[in-house]
């Protein structure tokens, strides 16, 4: 399945290529979830991302859905 | 550590010891303890009885980063309650390195007076007389403040809103390079500081009287899980020096919790031209400063320094609460105009979100269209002029809404919530209604354990015990002199056993398990709520506005559920 993501926060440092004017389609396995995702982009788990779809935050094992629109932050506790 | 007592009635001055109640105390919890124990709850907040404290942090003048931040105190013109609103800047390490627990003002000043406290690197104080600087605004104070007493002093000051006693009015607090861009923007500090005749207090930097740390190694060794856990937290090592606190404007627009257009929508239209990437990006573009140092002893860089076109200097730092006051409530996504509202609050001395809000309650009730930067700018020199409505504009939303006869007013205790709409995070909602200091994002904030999962933000579930948790934790940082993007420390497994070995550290006592952040936290609460209830505050007080439980915020057209049993257990302790 393909799925489109956009990073935010200092994220695309960590991402080859990134731009974010156009974002990235991922092509990801039927059943990948969040974590696949991120262990796709190699975003690591000490980077604190959150993956919101559709105004809600996704939790780590919950499925990716095909063609989908993925927004991943990293947390802030507060400004 | 000894309190200095400045009264503007007889223009004396006393230095005292701490009395042993204040003990182990600084910031929050030494001005708030101190204006229950001292200030009459019914008293008129811009009258002689009223007490205006100034108390750096417990930790603030030691060797511990990020503790440069000083609270302001007093009974509040704006909420009429207990009121403690703290800022970075260099204030809070001067008066720690010069061993001063609290600066306490008392008295009344006449109205033709005017004075400024001066405090040398031998720790006298001095009252001078500050006719001359009368109606200044905040940038050219400081610079002329500077100018005559010498570069290596800090200056917290207010401006002209201050100078009229307006409910919003700022103190403001010199930063690193000398400007008044860092505030104690809540509550209406500034009026109380106006109504004492204080236009300044100017301390110098170069005190060697830093309390003594009675065991340094233990110090040391705590003041490390500190450091490592600051040091190795994404939001505070990445996040925060690169973009600083604008970078939660996507998240929270993306959860549809931004309040835009005086709460009436989740996410704002055109909300990428005002997030934390694009600042990032115009800021370099014009070659200005992403990452600046803004406060002294700080190792986190989350300031900015936000320039036009030509490269020039409009404001310093630009930050998440100020976008979305002065841009998402009032619908304007022009960074420039932004900035440019950021500075004109500091430089007039205001708080830039209960002026923000104002301004939009404005636009909301028709006075002017939603995204008018123009008229906004416009609004706000009108504080500075003084003229009727700069008035009503300058006493913040309430105001406003009153005037127009407008029932959406998105306020708790007259202050204004913050940049989480409570339909969209129902903990901030419960944090704003039950917070003794009015909506108020700093005492107990819950996005961050949305962002990592740890809750739902639109379901009651774990709301009530999470914001209860936090605005005891809250309370009991803010006593610190920490910085609150330094926070993260307390996600660390030892962070709170690192507090407790500092403070344990630093007085040679030992206290019970858990006293950080649990006994010490309640007991301020505690004391908050006593003096509000004796000002006559009830549980009634305790809510949010009407609308907030009537009107769906889209886009997930939710009201906010939570009974008003739910709230009433928030503090029962």
């Amino acid at each position: 399945m393909k799925v489109k993501v956009k990073l935010y926060g200092m994220l695309s440092l960590h991402v080859p290529d990134y731009k974010p004017s156009q974002g990235l389609e991922v092509e990801l396995p039927d059943g990948a979830t969040v974590t696949d995702l991120l262990a796709h982009l190699g975003i690591l788990e000490t980077r604190g991302a959150a993956v919101i779809a559709n105004g809600r935050v996704l939790k780590m094992d919950d499925e990716v859905q095909d063609g989908s629109s993925l927004d991943v932050f990293q947390s802030i506790q507060g400004g | 550590m000894k309190f200095i007592r400045v009264n503007m009635s007889d223009k004396s001055i006393h230095v005292e010891d701490v009395p042993q109640e204040y003990a182990g105390l600084g910031g929050r919890g030494l001005t708030s303890i101190l204006v229950n124990a001292e200030v009459p709850p019914q008293c008129d907040p811009l009258g002689p009885e009223n007490k205006l404290v100034f108390a750096p942090g417990f930790l603030t003048g030691t060797s511990l980063v990020n503790t440069s931040r000083v609270s302001v105190g007093a009974k509040s013109p704006l909420t009429g309650g207990i009121k403690e609103s703290n800022a970075g800047g260099t204030i809070g390490a001067s008066l720690g390195h010069l061993g001063i627990t609290a600066i306490i003002i008392e008295g009344g000043a006449s109205d033709e007076d005017l004075s400024l406290l001066h405090i040398n690197a031998q720790g006298e104080a001095t009252l001078i007389p500050a006719q001359e600087y009368r109606g200044m605004r905040t940038y050219a104070l400081v610079e002329k403040l500077l100018t005559v007493y010498g570069e290596k002093n800090s200056v917290m000051c207010i401006g002209p809103a201050g100078e009229y006693q307006l409910a919003s009015a700022s103190v403001q607090s010199s930063d690193v390079d000398g400007r008044p861009c860092r505030a104690a923007g809540r509550g209406g500090m500034g009026a109380v500081m106006g109504a004492k005749g204080i236009k300044a207090l100017v301390i110098d930097q170069r005190g060697k009287n830093a309390d003594a740390i009675a065991n340094p190694q233990a110090f040391k060794e705590a003041a490390k899980v500190v450091v490592e856990a600051v040091l190795a937290d994404h939001m505070s090592a990445e996040v925060m020096p690169n973009l600083g606190t604008a970078a939660l404007v996507a998240p929270v627009n993306a959860m549809g919790a931004f309040p835009s257009y005086n709460a009436t929508k989740g996410q704002l239209d055109g909300w990428e031209k005002i997030s934390g990437e694009a600042m990032a990006e115009i800021i370099k573009k014009r070659g200005g400063k992403t990452t600046h140092r803004g406060c002294d002893q700080c190792m986190i860089h989350c300031s900015n320094e936000y320039v036009d076109k030509d490269g020039k200097y409009i404001t310093s730092s630009l930050e998440y609460e100020t976008i979305w006051a002065t841009g998402g409530m009032t619908g304007i996504t022009d960074f420039d105009v932004i900035a440019r509202l950021d500075f004109l609050c500091d430089d007039i001395g205001l708080d830039t979100m209960n002026t923000g809000v104002a301004v939009a309650v404005a636009m909301d009730a028709g006075y002017r269209a939603f995204g008018d930067a123009e008229a906004a700018v416009e609004m706000v020199e009108e504080i500075a002029k003084g003229t009727g409505f700069g008035r009503v504009l300058g006493n913040g939303p309430a105001a406003v809404g009153e005037h127009f006869n407008h029932p959406r007013v998105p306020v708790v205790k007259r202050q204004s919530i913050a940049a989480y709409d409570p339909r969209g995070m129902l903990g901030n909602g419960i944090t704003y209604a039950t917070s003794p200091m009015g909506a108020d994002h700093t005492a107990g904030n819950l996005v961050g354990a949305y962002l990592e999962h740890k809750l739902d933000p639109l379901s009651p579930e774990g709301q009530i015990d999470t914001s209860r948790f936090l605005q005891i934790a809250m309370a009991a940082f803010d006593c610190m002199g920490q910085c609150f993007m330094a926070n993260v420390a307390l996600l660390h497994p030892d962070g709170f056993g690192a507090f407790q070995k500092l403070i344990e550290a630093k007085t040679g006592a030992q206290f019970e398990d858990g006293y950080f952040p649990f006994g010490m936290g309640t007991r301020i609460l505690k004391a908050e709520k006593e003096f509000n209830r004796r000002a006559g505050f009830s549980k009634q007080d305790d809510r949010l506005p009407k609308f907030f439980y009537e009107e769906p915020l889209p886009p997930h057209d939710k009201v906010f559920p939570i009974s008003e049993a739910e709230l009433d257990s928030v503090l029962e302790f």
